[in-house]
């Protein structure tokens, strides 16, 4: 016969059980890759020139730490970059910079590496924002040719050409550059802005919201 | 030190714990890591969610109806201490899992918060099944 005692842990127990499981699969769900990526006209008409998106006689260089498999990078490029664009890079008055970090795993490498092949061909910002709008499970191996080129083909990339590069030793050099700039300047979490003027040491700002950024961006052109 | 005290004192750390990782997570930013460290992998990824609640804040919320259910002694305040410790022991675990096999991280904050459910969750079974001093309705 059980106690009373033995009777209640029991029922905590299986209790509990349920609980976990639920919650499991729940966590379990989701994060796939979108099927189909919308096309984006956030970037439309705004020059880009290695990666560097707006005009390049702008003041202000704000430069976005990120690795492709962040999901909060992909927030900040949903919430943060179009109030960026459409009042300073539109306006001339600071132009955008990235540096791909590859923290987060091996798809982190293989995006950022196909980004390079994308900033040569003068689509890097539109494939970065394809590619957060079809972020999978990390590191499970999604990004895999046959995504790259989906979100390519919604980004304007040539894909055959940027998987080529990709491939190169030249497409590491961004990422060496990359991990070198955050080592030196003490970013250790992504997406991490920097604001700069001309070609003064930038600064790290502490939050991504644009408000953040964009009075960053006052204060440079404020100098 | 009787296990409900010794209950309170790891739920207190737990709720530290937790509470600087919920913290973290509102802030919009990543728990000190270095840049190859697994925290901030761990604090990005779509399992830091539950159905759109931060996991960290689940991990508040259990802490303190952990310490809420210690605050009485009777079958059924142990019993829902049991159940809170063993839901917690096991959702721990299963993030364990998620960061070792899946994300291929581990989070050191995640890991403290783990090692406190276990105690508590030992501690909670021991004080339900084996403690002698009768409980009080």
């Amino acid at each position: 016969m059980l106690t009373s005692r033995n009777r209640r842990l029991l029922a905590a127990a299986a209790l509990a059980a349920v609980v976990v499981a639920v919650a499991a699969v729940a966590s379990s769900s989701g994060g796939q890759p979108a099927a189909t990526i919308a096309k984006s006209t956030l970037f439309r008409g705004i020059p880009e020139q290695h990666g560097v998106l707006g005009d390049p006689r702008a003041p202000v260089t704000v430069t976005e730490y990120v690795d492709l498999q962040c999901p909060v990078c992909a927030a900040a490029a949903r919430e943060t970059l179009p109030t960026l664009v459409r009042d300073y890079v539109r306006t001339g008055k600071a132009k955008l910079d990235v540096r791909t970090l590859s923290f987060i795993g091996p798809d982190s490498q293989r995006a950022a590496r196909f980004a390079a092949g994308a900033a040569g061909q003068g689509r890097l910002w539109p494939f970065l924002e394809a590619f957060y709008a079809s972020q999978g499970q990390e590191n499970s191996g999604y990004v895999t040719d046959e995504h790259l080129r989906s979100v390519a083909a919604a980004a304007g990339v040539d894909a055959g050409a940027a998987l080529e590069y990709a491939d190169s030793a030249a497409a590491q050099e961004p990422l060496n550059r990359a991990n070198a700039d955050a080592q030196r300047l003490g970013i250790d979490s992504t997406p991490t802005f920097t604001v700069a003027r001309g070609d003064a040491e930038p600064h790290v700002l502490p939050a991504h919201e644009a408000r953040s950024v964009a009075a960053a961006i006052d204060a440079e052109l404020g100098r | 030190m009787s296990a409900r005290a010794a209950s309170a004192a790891v739920a207190v750390i737990g709720l530290g714990i937790a509470g600087y990782l919920t913290a973290v997570h509102f802030a919009g930013g990543t728990p000190a890591c270095a840049v190859a460290h697994g925290c901030a992998t761990v604090q990005q990824s779509k399992y830091a969610e539950l159905a759109g609640v931060p996991v960290a804040l689940l991990g508040l919320l259990g802490y303190a109806g952990v310490l809420a259910s210690l605050a009485r002694d009777g079958e059924s305040a142990r019993t829902v201490t049991a159940f809170l410790s063993l839901a917690g022991f096991g959702f721990s675990g299963w993030l364990t899992y998620v960061e070792v096999a899946r994300l291929d991280a581990i989070c050191s904050w995640c890991v403290a918060s783990a090692v406190c459910m276990t105690l508590l969750a030992v501690l909670s079974v021991a004080r339900l099944v084996c403690d002698a001093t009768p409980a009080r309705a």
